[in-house]
């Protein structure tokens, strides 16, 4: 899916627990979630903190989203 | 390490007055099997039929298959950590009732991450004693004391759940318990010196395989490993005895098609090295348990991890790896033997076709290089088996009795024995 | 059974390279290699006419050369059509592979031809097409006619046709699952014996490698851009009005974010049977992270957040499923001038 979009030209940022099937299927920009049952959350944080992780987790993907170069952060 | 296996035939399982093993018939006493399975004061009854060879019989949906087995006094504890206090099993001796099985059916909740349908939508595990599918089943030439477990209506489905695991285990004790005073027809004796083993200039081989995958979460009171739930848990070295006489029975995920503890205690690659150490062609070192991970840092931790264990700790020069069913085991078994790779541990992994569209292009989920040497069961989703009507359908209650009644076909993944991630599986993708 | 066979300029006898650009030409009977083939075709076969074109001509005028194909099958009411062989011959392998797959697709006959494995036609075409294994010397030329003839009889027979390496063709790239006499126990016990010793072997299921995507760019920067949210971890709004399957989806959806500041739990349900679902169906905003990406819009971090967000289960998807559900989605969000996505995966 990813390099489908990008293939039309958008960049897109994955924010993915399985960074290894991003990566082996081509994505360009990839950033690790936290877990597959929640990839942008943690249960086990009290809510400001895991909106905080999150905010994070989004900020990687837009600055991914802003580089010229492959990543995976 | 040594384990002798007494094995004791059976080609007949009756109920009758008496429990007890006459030559290759197993006689049941039904009542005093009941009061064992109710001790459990969370069951208020329990449904106990036989299912034999070739009968016009369905079952559904099941729950788990366990071979009959019961520790020689003084030999260690049956199912440690289920059944009692965590003690080292792999050792002494081991009564086995060979053709028999003790097949659970779930009679709880439907639909959920605790119920017993399929995840996948559609029908969950099934046993077919007669037909096509029955004779290409591991498990169509069993005797199978069937047993559906019902408890009490407040109790909650995790406690339900636990209830079901400890009726599986207990009636597989009881009804080995038979055998204990009896000469077996053969014994089977598995002994490995271990890591420090030297065995000439012979490879070093050893298995690397999944007990759980945490995509689906595990319950608190779940047992898996000498009884533990397996949360948070980190590759270790478990030694292939330890495999197949009660340490590891299978997670409740019904995601986990062919996956059953019958293929623990018959666990067909221990089975296979144990084959290349005695015919001398190979040098089994040991075998390593592990999880896959809902979690990338844990899943790249316990990688890294268990290559180093089989590199350092046992010394291999090759392993073999599987996987807990599904996509996201996949991923862990992938990066293990990359990592394996990188210490120069050559792998081969047992996968299946990952996706529903037959090109060859879509049924690895992770393609790397380094990872090459590859087997597949398959899942089979291409072959069809016709089901015919039964005269006999044993079910976890009305609703599931229906559906089970009415099929007239299902694919592998929906049948007990057939599709295996144990590596009993003789499906295979042929590349047309 | 009537055949009709397709043959390039040199095999067609009209002449070398400098003959490449001879427009196609319709002759009665067998030609060329056509000849032999004839022969070897089982009783009551034959070939009943014959297609010459230059391979330039072929390649340079596809349209022209498919029509011309099709209509001259047609008016022979052929039961088989054969291309070549081309053994290593790109141009005539690209023109074989295109007349095939136009005929197997117009006419609804089988059709067979042969390339060498290196032939660029290969690659493209066969997946369609079945394509005999010829090598790259023509000396084998009656050998691969064989297993043209043996393989185009057994199609237009309806009858099964075996495995690749028995019947002499190029993989296709299927998996037929079949039951085999060996447990895959013994399958990797077998494969690891034989890598540790060096051994070659074949694994069942080939590697695929992906070619690497050009990095697209952002056009704007990223204070004024909008950003949609898409994931594959099955969200959609309460009672699944797409009916995303839980495995196997062929289908996607877009769903309205409105003025939501985040996403409730009491809207929203999952439709992913890969992972336990609790924890995303608590707080919706642990897959789809509306809430956050709402402050960044008010706080000026990126442009604006899209109005909807897109949604498919990635669950046991087939690869060319997968593709064509991102090109979908990128049509979608193209035409709604979005600048960059973020994709959130399970």
């Amino acid at each position: 899916m990813t390099t489908e979009m990008e293939k039309a030209g958008i960049p897109v940022a994955q924010v993915t627990p399985m960074t290894l099937v991003a990566e082996t299927v081509g994505s360009n920009r990839i950033i690790r979630g936290r877990s597959i049952v929640h990839p942008l959350g943690d249960v086990d944080l009290a809510p400001e903190e895991e909106h905080e992780l999150r905010r994070m987790l989004v900020q990687r993907a837009l600055d991914a989203l802003a580089s010229e170069d492959r990543t995976t952060a | 390490m040594r384990l002798t296996l007494a094995v004791h035939s059976i080609s007949q399982t009756d109920f009758g007055p008496k429990t007890q093993l006459e030559g290759t018939r197993l006689q049941i006493d039904v009542e005093e099997l009941r009061r064992c399975i109710l001790q459990d004061r969370r069951l208020q009854s329990v449904d106990l039929e036989i299912a034999r060879p070739g009968e016009s019989c369905r079952a559904g949906y099941v729950f788990d298959i366990i071979e009959p087995r019961a520790k020689e006094p003084g030999s260690g504890v049956d199912f440690p950590g289920i059944l009692g206090p965590v003690t080292p099993v792999g050792q002494g001796v081991t009564h086995v009732l060979r053709g028999a099985a003790v097949t659970v059916v779930d009679g709880g909740q439907p639909g959920g991450e605790l119920g017993y349908e399929s995840r996948r939508g559609g029908v969950s595990k099934i046993l077919e004693m007669s037909g096509e599918a029955a004779k290409r089943s591991s498990y169509g030439d069993l005797q199978h004391l069937v047993m559906v477990p019902r408890a009490h209506p407040d109790i909650k489905r995790h406690a339900v759940l636990n209830a079901l695991r400890v009726a599986s285990c207990r009636a597989a004790v009881f009804l080995a318990q038979t055998a204990l005073s009896q000469l077996p027809d053969s014994t089977l004796d598995f002994e490995l010196e271990g890591p420090k083993s030297r065995n000439g200039n012979l490879p070093r081989v050893a298995y690397i395989g999944q007990i759980h995958g945490h995509q689906h979460g595990t319950e608190s009171d779940e047992h898996i490993l000498y009884g533990a739930n397996t949360r948070g848990m980190m590759p270790t070295p478990l030694h292939p005895n330890e495999w197949m006489d009660g340490a590891v029975v299978t997670s409740y995920s019904w995601g986990g098609r062919g996956l059953e503890t019958y293929f623990y205690q018959n666990h067909p690659i221990i089975g296979e090295l144990y084959r290349l150490h005695q015919s001398g062609q190979a040098n089994f070192v040991g075998a390593i348990a592990t999880i896959s991970s809902d979690q990338e840092s844990e899943m790249k931790r316990n990688s890294m991890m268990a290559a180093q264990i089989a590199k350092w700790n046992l010394g291999a020069d090759g392993v073999v790896l599987t996987k807990y069913a599904g996509g996201a085991p996949h991923t862990d078994m992938f990066e293990t033997a990359r990592q394996c790779e990188a210490l120069g541990v050559k792998t081969v992994v047992l996968t299946s076709d990952t996706a529903s569209d037959s090109r060859a292009e879509s049924a690895l989920l992770i393609n790397t290089k380094e990872v090459n040497a590859i087997v597949s069961h398959s899942e089979g989703s291409d072959v069809r088996f016709q089901l015919p009507t039964v005269d006999r359908i044993i079910a976890g209650n009305s609703e599931v009795a229906d559906i089970i009644s009415g099929l007239s076909e299902l694919t592998p993944d929906a049948l007990c024995g057939i599709a295996n991630n144990q590596g009993a599986s003789r499906l295979q993708p042929i590349i047309y | 059974m009537k055949v009709v066979h397709y043959l390039n300029q040199f095999f067609g006898g009209v002449g070398g390279e400098e003959f490449a650009d001879t427009p196609p030409n319709f002759l009665e009977g067998p030609v060329g290699p056509g000849k032999l083939l004839n022969q070897i075709l089982p009783e009551g076969s034959q070939i009943v006419g014959t297609i010459v074109c230059g391979d330039n001509y072929a390649v340079e005028n596809q349209q022209d050369i498919v029509s011309f194909v099709n209509a001259k099958v047609k008016e022979a009411r052929a039961d088989l059509f054969v291309a070549g062989p081309c053994f290593n011959a790109g141009r005539y392998g690209m023109s074989a592979g295109a007349v095939c797959e136009a005929v197997k697709s117009e006419s609804d006959i089988p059709v067979v031809t042969a390339m060498s494995e290196e032939n660029p036609g290969v690659d493209v075409y066969r997946g369609e097409v079945l394509i005999v294994d010829s090598g790259s010397s023509p000396a084998n030329m009656r050998d691969v006619l064989v297993r043209i003839a043996n393989l185009g009889a057994k199609l237009a027979n309806d009858e099964t046709v075996g495995p690749p390496s028995t019947e002499g063709y190029i993989p296709q790239g299927f998996l037929r699952t079949e039951f085999v006499e060996k447990t895959a126990a013994q399958r990797l016990a077998e494969m690891l014996m034989a890598k540790l010793k060096g051994e070659s072997f074949e694994p069942e299921i080939p590697v695929t490698t992906f070619e690497p995507i050009p990095v697209p760019l952002m056009t704007t920067e990223i204070a004024k851009a909008k950003i949609a949210l898409v994931t594959d971890g099955g969200l959609v709004p309460r009672s699944n009005p797409d009916n995303l399957p839980r495995a196997f989806s062929r289908v996607w959806g877009a769903y309205s974010i409105d003025e939501r500041p985040k996403l409730l739990e009491e809207d929203f349900e999952v439709a992913h049977g890969g992972y336990d679902n609790a924890h995303v169906q608590q707080d919706p905003n642990r897959l789809v992270p509306v809430d956050v990406m709402r402050e960044m819009e008010r706080s000026g971090a990126i442009g604006s957040l899209h109005e909807e967000f897109l949604s498919t289960t990635g669950n046991s998807n087939p690869l060319e499923n997968s593709r064509r559900i991102g090109r979908e989605m990128a049509q979608r969000l193209k035409e709604a001038g979005v600048d960059a996505v973020i994709l959130t995966s399970t």
